[in-house]
């Protein structure tokens, strides 16, 4: 007898609502009337949606620029990165261990000590506050990952098919570019959206690169609310629900994308 | 005519090679093209900070130095200071579980998920989208809701545990033997979508003709798992793991939010110690000394990670 | 595709390598026209925010000029100080939490407020302390808070039990005030700084002293903290809770009594069924004098080198403590004057304001003996009171081992 597969979608249910329990909690907190956590009730039977108002007066704006420097980064990063994975994946480079080990060192420094360098530079340059700053920032959490990422995902390429093109005459951006990225789209999906998350939920960068209130991302937007000595959860927690919101319709999108066995059929 | 032919070659050649060589180094030159913005992009951003995080760690780095820029050198007392303190041997056990535990929690739920949602089932992929929904949360508001799920007389994990008496309301963050397991329990829920997204990815790209190949020889289940999907694998799997060591050896947000390194130093990490000496106590020389450390235990796990990939390529 | 847009990624990183690489070249403060001010400070949050924005803005304008300012949140003050000075962009203003002037004076980076014709006299004297630096003072304290005893009248008027004065009244009326889920006493003793400010009362009343915490003046006080959560008049939850989390735990009737600060009394005021008040933390025996520790944050003049803007800066600072501008503040924000004497005043205009008005008088700056070496001590204070609240180690030896680091 074969497990009918409604019964997979109950057990895929049963272990989300369980990991997403904390996520649950903070919606529930976002909509009590106290603000406060103690005796939250399990439901929230008497919401109040004064924490959302707050969050959507306050927060749109900063929520526009979050999205904007996620998917500029996103696109700066796989831009940057797939050449150099695939580089390092297929080509026999002198040196190619040379620049995995000081990408996987990049991963190792703590960020403080990026942001500080990272200040002064864009202090002189005339870069804080500006949207492409932030992009170029927050792509050091998404370059040397993507390349890790993507290069993985590449070393299963079988090089026949790439020197099958480069036999027919296709120069190596051409075979790159027609061969090698197509195949590799769950690569560059996943890569792409570990990056926007990155991106997303930094506050570090956004800290340290901005002075003022015209750029300023969600993730430092709702420090406003958490003060030196008092904090308006209900206002935080909302904040949070909202912002994840066109950030959850975008990994529908992407995830749609990961399909099964792009590297299969080209082998044929 | 054959004499023609014959004066002619060695001209021809000659050409030809000389055509191939500068092809070669057009060529040469074209792959190192894809390298390039890379590798400046990485030494523009990272080389100065990890140059000057390890020459901190023999500075004598403190708030002046931000001021007046004179940091003494002081070569190694720094580092006889950290570890020589109190709280670095088990600030050193601390790492080593924690590290290895959330690790081997994340991996092995990632994975598990990810061939869970390998079949497919109605709503999967929307599912399977909705994992990644812990990372689309700020992280002072997941520690902050875990502070409060955790907490020992009101929070909802005891409130549910003593409904079906289990246990009589465990002092998930207050108590010193239960705290290290509180906060890994709260990481390997940090870095489960994480390790499935990655594996899933990575399962999708093996092609399903293997696995009918596979078991038309007879081999399903778990031998078809050791035997198709686990050396095609084997890449990503080494670079999850790669990267969830390095990832999870800093972690400092999640500590310092369920606990702030206590109670007692129960949960005080190398990670968590470094960022207290620099931020609360302002011996910047000493947190980079303990950054340091750290940065060389990754670098054990990345040489490894590069050995085993170089013998991966030569397969 | 991929060649150009490599040659367009090389040019914009190469612009980046070449500053980067020369690392932190001091960039030249924006000399701009000194009509614009720079301020920082980690009022983030409302009501603060507003509340220094229009004094400020009204400040500004006595004086000629125009703020900008910047807020950033507490606990990234200090970061941010830090960038700023190893780049010279320190601003004209700078808000600093009082245990912090210290350390930052002690770098250089700040100018005394003699050189410009300022002083502190008449001030309350925790609070200059806390804002001297070798003999100097380095800035303004416009006010200032501390942590009291708060009780929930009702709870206590229906057990018949009168706000404890002494520790012994305080554990005996803790125990009898502890049934079902409410606790007797909360307070909040987390592994950082604020564990550290919530003990120093109960440490400094009784003669202890954070020059060395392994002193039995100190391990009673801390006796004092075990026996209430061993007989479970405290939760165990002490040990993580902040102020804000105790402040949840009072207001929800979860708590009989908390030690807390002014600045709860806006949340605490918006619950019209809750009836409390407060007194001074109970001492050691009867008639001792309490000492708690001060609170609030002090307003300084970076050294930028443009002595008019200094000047003027000195101004905006000058006006930030005047009389009105500290009752004004005093008033919206829940916290003390500084200048004794307006204290009267003060609290004759602001009755709920009372118990802390005098309760400050005898308070006492946490960086007033250790000045720069102040976050070394706390640590260890924090350290012992946690191993000796979680059963590791007995007071003594609690407070030895983190003395001894």
């Amino acid at each position: 007898m074969r497990v009918s597969r409604w019964a997979y979608t109950a057990i895929g249910i049963l272990i989300l609502a369980v990991l997403l329990f904390p996520l649950y909690w903070m919606l529930n907190v976002s909509l009590q009337p106290g603000g406060s956590a103690v005796d939250t009730s399990w439901l929230p039977l008497h919401p109040s949606f004064h924490g959302y108002s707050t969050a959507l007066s306050q927060q749109g704006r900063n929520l526009v620029t979050s999205l904007v420097v996620a998917l500029g980064s996103v696109v700066f990063s796989l831009l940057v990165a797939t050449p150099a994975a695939y580089a390092l994946a297929h080509f026999r480079v002198r040196g190619a261990n040379v620049v995995l080990f000081g990408i996987l060192i990049s991963q190792m420094v703590p960020g403080i000590v990026v942001a500080n360098a990272l200040y002064s530079a864009y202090n002189d340059l005339g870069l804080l506050n500006s949207i492409p700053g932030l992009i170029l920032a927050d792509s050091t959490a998404g370059i040397p990952f993507a390349i890790l990422i993507v290069r993985a995902f590449m070393a299963n390429i079988p090089s026949s098919v790439v020197e099958a093109a480069r036999v027919d005459g296709a120069g190596p951006v051409r075979a790159f570019r027609s061969i090698v990225l197509p195949m590799s789209r769950n690569a560059l999906i996943t890569a792409g959206l570990f990056t926007f998350l990155f991106t997303w939920g930094d506050f570090l960068f956004a800290l340290t690169l901005t002075t003022t209130e015209d750029v300023r991302p969600v993730t430092l937007g709702l420090f406003q609310y958490i003060g030196a000595y008092v904090n308006d959860w209900s206002s935080v927690m909302a904040t949070a629900v909202l912002a994840s919101i066109p950030a959850v319709v975008l990994l529908l999108v992407a995830q749609k994308y990961v399909a099964a066995g792009t590297t299969g059929g080209a082998v044929k | 005519m054959a004499d023609l032919q014959v004066a002619t070659r060695p001209a021809q050649d000659e050409d030809r090679s000389k055509a191939n060589r500068s092809a070669r180094t057009r060529e040469r030159a074209l792959q190192l093209s894809f390298l390039v913005p890379a590798v400046v992009y990485l030494i523009a951003f990272f080389g100065y900070p990890v140059v000057k995080n390890v020459v901190m760690g023999f500075q004598h780095y403190t708030t002046a130095t931000f001021y007046t820029g004179k940091a003494p050198w002081v070569g190694l007392d720094n580092y006889a200071a950290v570890v020589g303190s109190a709280v670095f041997s088990k600030a050193v056990v601390n790492t080593v579980l924690f590290t290895a535990g959330s690790i081997a929690g994340q991996f092995a739920i990632g994975l598990g998920l990810a061939v869970f949602f390998r079949r497919k089932f109605p709503l999967s992929g929307v599912l399977r989208s909705l994992l990644l929904l812990p990372w689309l949360i700020p992280l002072i508001v997941s520690g902050t809701v875990w502070r409060w799920i955790l907490d020992q007389d009101n929070g909802a994990l005891n409130r549910f545990l003593g409904a079906v008496h289990i246990a009589d309301r465990p002092g998930w963050l207050t108590s010193t033997a239960l705290a290290l397991i509180a906060v890994i329990i709260v990481n390997i829920w940090i870095g489960i979508p994480f390790n499935a997204t990655i594996l899933y990815g990575g399962l999708q790209d093996i092609p399903e003709e293997l696995y009918e190949a596979a078991e038309m020889d007879g081999a399903t289940g778990w031998r078809a798992f050791r035997h198709v999907t686990w050396p095609l694998l084997r890449p990503v799997v080494g670079v999850v793991l790669v990267l969830g060591v390095v990832y999870t050896i800093k972690v400092l947000d999640i500590i310092l939010g369920l606990t702030g390194g206590g109670p007692a130093n129960a949960t005080q990490t190398i990670a968590t110690q470094s960022y207290q000496l620099s931020f609360q106590q302002f011996d910047f020389g000493q947190g980079a000394a303990l950054g340091n450390i750290l940065i060389v235990i990754s670098l054990v796990f990345a040489i490894l990670y590069l050995r085993a990939n170089r013998r991966a390529v030569d397969e | 595709m991929t060649p150009r847009k490599a040659r367009t990624g090389l040019a914009i990183t190469l612009t980046m390598l070449a500053p980067l690489a020369l690392g932190a070249c001091g960039g030249s403060d924006s000399a701009g026209d000194s009509s614009t001010l720079r301020v920082l400070d980690y009022y983030n949050n409302e009501p603060d925010k507003t509340v220094y924005q229009k004094t400020l803005e009204a400040c500004g304008q006595e004086n000629g000029v125009t703020i900008q300012r910047e807020t950033v949140p507490g606990a990234n003050l200090i970061a941010k100080v830090l960038q700023q000075s190893s780049s010279r962009t320190l601003p004209d203003v700078l808000m600093l939490d009082n245990p912090d002037l210290q350390q930052i004076a002690a770098t250089g980076a700040l100018a005394p407020i003699s050189d410009f014709g300022l002083n502190a006299d008449g001030y309350i004297k925790g609070v200059v302390d806390a804002s001297t630096y070798q003999g100097k003072v380095y800035g303004l304290q416009p006010v200032t808070n501390s942590i009291g005893l708060f009780y929930n009248k009702d709870i206590l008027d229906k057990a018949g039990i009168k706000p404890p004065a002494t520790w012994d009244e305080l554990k005996t009326a803790a125990k009898a005030l502890t049934k079902g889920d409410q606790y007797g006493l909360a307070f909040a003793a987390p592994a950082n700084y604020e564990g550290t400010w919530q003990f120093l009362p109960f440490m400094w009343s009784n003669g202890g002293d954070e020059k060395n915490i392994a002193t039995p003046q100190t391990a009673a006080a801390l006796q004092l903290w075990v026996d209430l959560v061993k007989d479970g008049s405290a939760s165990k939850s002490v040990l993580n809770w902040t102020q804000a989390d105790v402040n949840d735990q009072f207001k929800a009737g979860k708590a009989a009594m908390m030690i807390n600060g002014p600045w709860q009394f806006p949340v605490l005021n918006a619950d019209t069924a809750l009836h409390y008040d407060v007194v001074p933390t109970p001492v050691p025996t009867a008639g001792a004098t309490g000492v708690a520790p001060l609170g609030g944050e002090t307003w300084t003049i970076p050294q930028t080198g443009d002595k008019d803007r200094q000047a003027k800066a000195a101004k905006v600072v000058a006006c930030l403590n005047s009389d009105a501008n500290q009752l004004s503040l005093g008033k919206q924000r829940q916290t003390v004057p500084t200048k004794t004497a307006l204290l009267d005043k003060f609290v004759a205009e602001n009755p709920s304001m009372k118990a802390f008005a005098t309760i400050v008088q005898t308070a006492r700056a946490r960086t007033g003996e250790l000045g720069a070496d102040w976050p070394k001590a706390a640590t260890k204070i924090y350290t012992g009171v946690q191993t000796a609240l979680t059963g590791g180690a007995p007071p003594a030896s609690a407070l030895q081992q983190a003395q001894n680091g």
